[in-house]
């Protein structure tokens, strides 16, 4: 194995790879190379002409639209077989983060680095990694007296299977209601679950009536 | 439905036996939950309705999780005057071998007086799969009441593939009704599945006597004619 810098123009993507990157994992990668340079070798073995990428076909792609001219290569003597199944093995023999330690390193880099900049180089959003450094922080009991008093105030669900002819029929009456139901939206903030509320209490009012 | 182990195998961890006063439960997320539970649970899913995520952390690592969640439709009907605010189910339970012997005890304790001392939930259900050798051993190791092999909710098979629970297929169809389902032209079986055992905790005691089915006693492991396990 020798890693060598080769000129650019000498070395072609795989047509076999199949890892694809979508274009806002292209641009994190572009931050990345972008700050911190190529810091990983890519992996190459000599075809006919040039040299064939085994790893870093989406670097190589970066590298071209920032007119690096020469690239450190790992060079590898091996044959088709072999050169598909090392680009198999670079890509997915990794191991997986521990998500308490994750959070906790996290927390760290945020103390220092503002997180626009954390967002732009790792594939987070603002509210997983908000999520992800704020593992731990909360006590039990906080969380679940926040549970509870959710789940006091929560609009219940119900809910109805019905045929279109039977949906229609209650659609046309919670219609009817409706001016009403957003003029007592003290009861509920849903306007349409006050309507068939209005509808259910005029029929039982009526039926105890009716039974006094 | 849970799981005591990776490997239900009780073995002792990788950190010592004092290391359990170490352990910490904390809130953690239903996506981090679901991760954990999807790579190590032998179930390898997380269903629809969980209501709490808490993770097992050790010297900073997340060793295990603990989700409750709806459960089974009726499960509140069990206690008399019981509504479906008044019961959580745990519905999976993963630890990893790493962690301490008792570490299950230890987490599963600290939730439950939690609920107890945070909520106004008044029991906690358990189901444990005796069809993948699951008989609850946690379950009576911390005191919760057996009340039997519950009925068993079939699968149903749409013909497209996946066995779907009666509550997705209800979501999905607008019913899990075979009558119903046949009279559009789909062409639906229902597929049994095994009982599972059924564990009660009760959080609030004085609802222990508003039990509406009997307490029996623990099942153990069978033993062959030789007394082995």
């Amino acid at each position: 194995m020798e890693i060598i810098e080769l000129p650019i123009e000498t070395l072609k993507e795989a047509v076999w790879n199949v890892n694809q990157v979508d274009e806002s994992m292209m641009q994190r990668l572009r931050v990345s190379i972008t700050k911190y340079g190529l810091v990983q070798n890519l992996v190459v073995r000599q075809v006919a002409v040039g040299y064939e990428v085994l790893s870093g076909n989406h670097r190589l792609k970066l590298l071209k639209e920032l007119y690096i001219t020469m690239v450190p290569c790992v060079v590898v003597d091996i044959d088709d077989a072999h050169a598909r199944l090392l680009a198999q093995a670079l890509n997915h023999i990794h191991g997986d983060d521990d998500l308490g330690l994750r959070a906790e390193l996290i927390r760290e880099v945020l103390r220092v680095l503002p997180e626009k900049e954390v967002l732009a180089i790792l594939p987070e959003t603002p509210g997983s990694l908000s999520g992800m450094a704020s593992m731990g922080q909360e006590t039990i009991a906080t969380f679940l007296q926040n549970w509870e008093k959710a789940r006091a105030v929560r609009l219940r669900n119900l809910i109805f299977k019905m045929t279109q002819e039977q949906l229609l029929t209650i659609e046309k009456a919670i219609d009817q209601i409706l001016p009403e139901a957003k003029r007592q939206q003290g009861i509920s903030p849903n306007a349409r679950g006050t309507a068939l509320y209005l509808i259910c209490k005029s029929f039982v009012d009526k039926e105890d009536k009716h039974d006094n | 439905m849970t799981s005591i182990r990776t490997n239900q195998i009780m073995v002792a961890g990788s950190y010592p036996s004092t290391a359990l006063h170490d352990l910490r439960l904390i809130p953690i997320s239903r996506v981090d939950a679901k991760k954990l539970i999807v790579r190590n649970h032998y179930s390898h899913s997380l269903p629809g309705g969980t209501k709490m995520s808490f993770g097992t952390v050790l010297n900073g690592r997340l060793l295990g999780v603990m989700t409750f969640g709806v459960g089974p439709f009726y499960g509140y009907k069990l206690v008399d005057g019981a509504t479906p605010d008044d019961v959580v189910t745990l519905t999976r339970l993963w630890l990893s071998d790493e962690l301490p012997r008792n570490s299950e005890s230890k987490v599963l304790g600290v939730a439950l007086r939690s609920l107890k001392r945070d909520t106004s939930l008044k029991f906690v259900l358990a189901y444990s799969d005796p069809a993948v050798g699951h008989l609850g051993i946690i379950y009576q190791a911390t005191n919760w009441l057996y009340t039997g092999l519950s009925t068993a909710t079939p699968l149903y098979d749409i013909g497209d593939g996946t066995l779907h629970h009666s509550r997705s297929l209800a979501h999905q169809l607008g019913s899990h009704s075979i009558r119903y389902l046949t009279l559009q032209g789909i062409n639906a079986k229902a597929i049994p599945q095994s009982a599972k055992h059924r564990y009660i905790y009760f959080l609030d005691e004085s609802w222990h006597s508003r039990l509406g089915v009997p307490v029996l006693p623990y099942p153990k492991k069978e033993r062959d004619i030789d007394g082995n396990n």
